[in-house]
């Protein structure tokens, strides 16, 4: 019968939801990783994965142990709610995370043979990459917001269409 | 994007710090910080130290991602100031690359702590891995491996990644074909290529085409000149060349036979022509959707996952036969048209000259006109395309989804969402139908204006003048109209164009692409096949980002039955697949017999191993031939014994129709688990000798479960085989037992073995489910 329990235990394990509150302690550790103490536990660099990525980038975080099977610690609902300093803390590791330079002007777009090379102002620099016209490259997570996916899965992101010049949009036009 | 090597600069820096060019042992570039802003940078192997270079990109320093670096011969001096780090590499452990969502992270352990070394984005994560593999070997005291080099696709001589002619990088190193440098008019040569095969109706189609041009060039001439100038006029000197001086009444007989003759003849060249361009065309675009279907049919498994089916098929089915819009109506036509004009232009010439200069004097704003107008349409046609692939494939994802659909009571909602798209495919066609018109428009109104300017300058001439006659302002009046068709003709034949070689290059794209699953030149044939399976080491992931499966040795003996246990998406079903080589793995390396699956034959491989998985794809037929796919020869007999042996037979002889029942797509409905028997039939009557049970009983009831597995029992003597599932009282008849989590293999032994191990995830899934069976049965 006890053996029941630990498996019921176990499955009740699977189905909770662990809420990580400001009261939960994250440090910077020296190697540039994070430490979390969470109910008396210290999980050392553990990864902070967005729930959300696109919809709502800060809110719904999920705090993973450092394991192959990355189980999950806890669940962060808002990030706004904590202190400035825990804020920067996660970031840091999700600006490393989730890069995706932001594309804010656009020189080029050429459709050559099968493939599109783009040249464009990013918030992080001037890029060119080229993209597959054959394979999904494309994502429109809305009719303004797109997802730009190069030859090595580099991710660009487009956020608000309507936000570029009249000029622009016709170049991109191939992709609205 | 090899740009493994330091720069002089760098190696000057180093050299103060004791590191000489020799030492210097792999590089590999990163580009990010941990900050998440680019950077320049490298880091490099010692034997002794591992390095990393960091500095700030320049102002205005443009990157350069995978297919777009433009291969520069001098390469610039590099001076940037780089920050040097060095790493022990007797304190370094666990040395691991990360792939992030955006990024990719190299880790390890230093003096115990855990540790970020550098990071990069996905344009150097093949040298990364190769610099990798490097340190671990020096790590683990081997001599640096000269071997692994080699191996690498990025480490092939620097020249052959880019384009001789335009010296950008090639997007797709395996297939060397450069975009920029593949213009239309190969495309058009190409396309060309599949009409020599009808040379001769090509042929007869030209000459008629020029025999309708002729005829249509003397109708003025006939109705005009002819008539009124000689005949009504009677001008005794032109008759008597045809010897009826005099005769005006014969001679009006004469003209009036010849007239409805070229008629004749010009309907009787019209028919040939129909005729023909039926007949051609269709052939053409056979050709053409047989090419693209057999390169699809070739290409692997992951072609068809990353596209949507709905895409595919507008590729098949539409664009061959826009392609061949153009070639067959558009190209002779441009060559007859075309032919018409100049005739039409020399006749009116040499009938009054000044007259021709009046008629022609609006035509250099028709070629103005179109130069500026052609560039638009070959952007509309592409987006039209991509608007009907989005079209196309919103309804094929509702009809095959039309059970969750209506289950869910979803059906306005997906009307809503499919009204989108198809908003987009009007707006697409609208724009294409404004510019057309646009061309239309303009062209017939110069059209007119010519025309009624011949009138008026006609005239006035004959009026004022006695420089022509009635019945030459009648043949020109007669030209000018003539002009109408092929100048009607010349504002399509653009967008004709454009759109065919739109569609070209679309299914081109397809023919083109290489199968990234391919057979050896010169195979290694399976003639006696022992059912032998090694793993070395295999590590396979769908995307660059996450492995599925991680560093998997594993070996199988001949006839061994070997069940494979995990979580759902621990990578099982990923290993099965990767045998079968629907996918090839991207390390280690996987052997049948002791031979490599890459070096093996396709063919003997795929009839050597049989496969039944989870998702059963019945084909439309009989359930004879479903059962005998891939094995047409087999006889009856061998068909119902394969059945009996799946425990499929009882169902199929209940049916009405029997083994000739039509089954699939549009014949009777059959449940999963009658599905299910008749694609384990399908891989008895294969009879091959690596047999694959993809949880082959998952959705059979316990009873048939019980059937089938009685006769998987006798199946599998002289087989080597592999069964996964999640029931573990199907298992029961293996030899070995593997139990695979997150990727890797965490258990290995016999039933009992493994049972006996308290803490190992099978003991725990076995008393899980024995308990839940106790526990539902009181």
């Amino acid at each position: 019968m006890a053996e029941i329990n630990t498996f019921e235990k176990e499955a009740e394990e699977m189905t909770a939801m662990h809420v990580i509150t400001k009261n939960d302690k994250f440090e910077r550790t020296g190697g540039g990783f994070v430490d979390l103490t969470y109910n008396g536990v210290k999980y050392e660099r553990v990864k902070v994965v967005r729930l959300f990525p696109f919809t709502d980038a800060d809110k719904y975080i999920s705090i993973r142990e450092n394991t192959d099977k990355a189980k999950e610690i806890g669940i962060i609902e808002d990030l706004e709610a904590f202190d400035e300093e825990t804020k920067e803390i996660l970031r840091e590791q999700l600006r490393l995370n989730y890069f995706t330079p932001v594309i804010q002007k656009i020189m080029s777009i050429k459709d050559e043979y099968g493939y599109a090379y783009f040249h464009v102002m990013t918030d992080k620099g001037e890029c060119n990459f080229a993209i597959n016209m054959a394979s999904n490259a494309v994502t429109k997570l809305s009719d303004s917001r797109l997802i730009i996916m190069d030859l090595d899965e580099n991710r660009f992101e487009i956020r608000d269409v309507n936000a570029l010049t009249q000029k622009e949009r016709r170049k991109l036009d191939l992709f609205l | 994007m090899k740009d493994n090597k330091l720069s002089k600069n760098i190696l000057k820096m180093l050299s103060e710090k004791k590191i000489e060019e020799k030492d210097i042992l792999s590089v590999c570039p990163i580009d990010l910080s941990f900050e998440g802003e680019y950077i320049l940078g490298y880091v490099f192997l010692t034997d002794t130290n591992l390095g990393v270079l960091k500095s700030d990109v320049p102002e205005g320093y443009k990157h350069f991602f995978r297919g777009t670096k433009v291969h520069k011969k001098i390469e610039e001096e590099d001076l940037a100031e780089y920050e040097v780090t060095l790493f022990e590499l007797s304190k370094m452990k666990h040395l691991h690359t990360e792939r992030l969502i955006g990024a990719v992270l190299l880790t390890a352990e230093y003096e115990g702590k855990p540790l970020k070394i550098a990071s990069l984005t996905n344009t150097y994560l093949e040298q990364l891995n190769l610099f990798v593999r490097h340190t671990k070997n020096i790590m683990n005291g081997k001599p640096f491996d000269y071997e692994i080099v080699g191996n690498e696709a990025e480490e092939e001589d620097e020249e052959s990644l880019y384009c001789p002619i335009c010296g950008t990088m090639y997007p797709d190193p395996a297939k060397k074909v450069c975009p920029k440098c593949t213009n239309k008019r190969t495309i058009f040569a190409r396309v060309l290529k599949y009409f020599f095969k009808y040379k001769f109706s090509i042929a007869i189609l030209f000459l008629s085409y020029g025999l309708g041009a002729a005829i249509s060039v003397v109708w003025p001439y006939l109705s005009g000149k002819v008539l009124f100038d000689h005949v009504l006029e009677r001008d005794n000197e032109f008759l008597a060349s045809f010897g009826v001086s005099g005769k005006y009444v014969l001679a009006l007989l004469i003209l009036a036979v010849v007239m409805i003759g070229s008629r004749l003849l010009a309907e009787l060249t019209n028919t040939v022509q129909m005729a023909l361009m039926a007949r051609v065309a269709t052939s053409t675009v056979k050709d053409i959707k047989s090419d693209v279907f057999s390169a699809m049919s070739k290409l692997s498994l992951n072609f068809f996952t990353s596209k949507q089916t709905g895409g595919l098929m507008t590729r098949v089915l539409n664009d061959s036969n826009r392609v061949t819009e153009f070639f067959i109506d558009g190209i002779p036509s441009i060559f007859v048209q075309g032919l018409t004009i100049i005739i039409t232009f020399v006749v009116m010439y040499r009938l009054n000259w000044q007259m021709a200069l009046i008629a022609c004097i609006l035509l250099p704003l028709l070629v103005f006109m179109t130069v500026k107008l052609r560039p638009g349409l070959w952007n509309l046609s592409g987006k039209r395309h991509r608007a009907e692939k989005a079209v196309s494939g919103k309804a094929n994802d509702n009809l095959t989804g039309a059970r969750v659909v209506k289950a869910f009571g979803q059906e306005d909602a997906e009307i809503e969402r499919f009204i989108n798209p198809n908003n987009n495919l009007k707006e697409a066609e609208i724009n294409i139908v404004k510019l057309r018109n646009r061309f239309t428009i303009l062209y017939s109104l110069v059209q007119e204006v010519s025309s009624i300017w011949i009138w008026i300058i006609g005239v006035f001439f004959v009026l004022k003048t006695d420089k022509i006659d009635l019945g030459v302002l009648l043949t020109f009046v007669g030209y000018v109209s003539q002009l109408n068709g092929p100048m009607n003709f010349f504002s399509r034949v653009f967008r004709m164009w454009s759109e065919s070689i739109n569609a070209a290059q679309r299914l081109f794209e397809i023919i083109d692409s290489i199968p990234e699953i391919r057979e050896k030149e010169d195979p290694v044939r399976l003639m006696k096949p022992r059912g032998e399976i090694e793993l070395n080491n295999v590590t396979f992931g769908y995307t660059v980002s996450r492995n599925v499966l991680k560093g998997i040795n594993l070996k199988v003996k001949e006839g061994e039955v070997l069940g494979i246990v995990g979580r759902s998406g621990a990578g099982k079903s990923t290993l099965v697949n990767l045998i079968s080589r629907l996918y090839d793995v991207k390390e280690g390396s996987i052997k049948i017999d002791g031979v490599d699956v890459k070096d093996l034959s396709l063919s003997d491989l795929r009839k050597n191993v049989a496969m039944v998985s989870q998702d059963t794809y019945i084909f439309m037929g009989s359930v004879a031939k479903n059962i005998a796919y891939g094995n047409e020869n087999a006889t009856g007999d061998e068909i119902i014994r394969a059945a009996k042996l799946a425990g499929a037979h009882d169902f199929i002889s209940k049916m009405p129709d029997g083994y000739d029942t039509i089954i699939g797509a549009s014949g009777k409905d059959l449940s999963g688990g009658e599905r299910q028997r008749i694609s384990i039939a399908r891989a008895i009557l294969a009879n091959p000798k690596i047999l694959i049970l993809d949880e082959a009983t998952a959705s059979v009831d316990t009873e048939t479960e019980k059937a089938i597995q009685n006769s998987l029992k006798l199946l599998v003597k002289g087989r080597t085989t592999l069964s996964i599932a999640h029931r573990l009282s199907t298992l029961r008849d293996t030899d070995r037992l593997i139990v695979i989590d997150n990727g890797r293999i965490v258990e290995e032994g016999t039933i009992d073995e493994l049972d006996k191990k308290e803490d190992g995830i099978f003991h725990k899934l076995n008393e899980l489910q024995n308990k839940s069976l106790a526990g539902g049965s009181f």
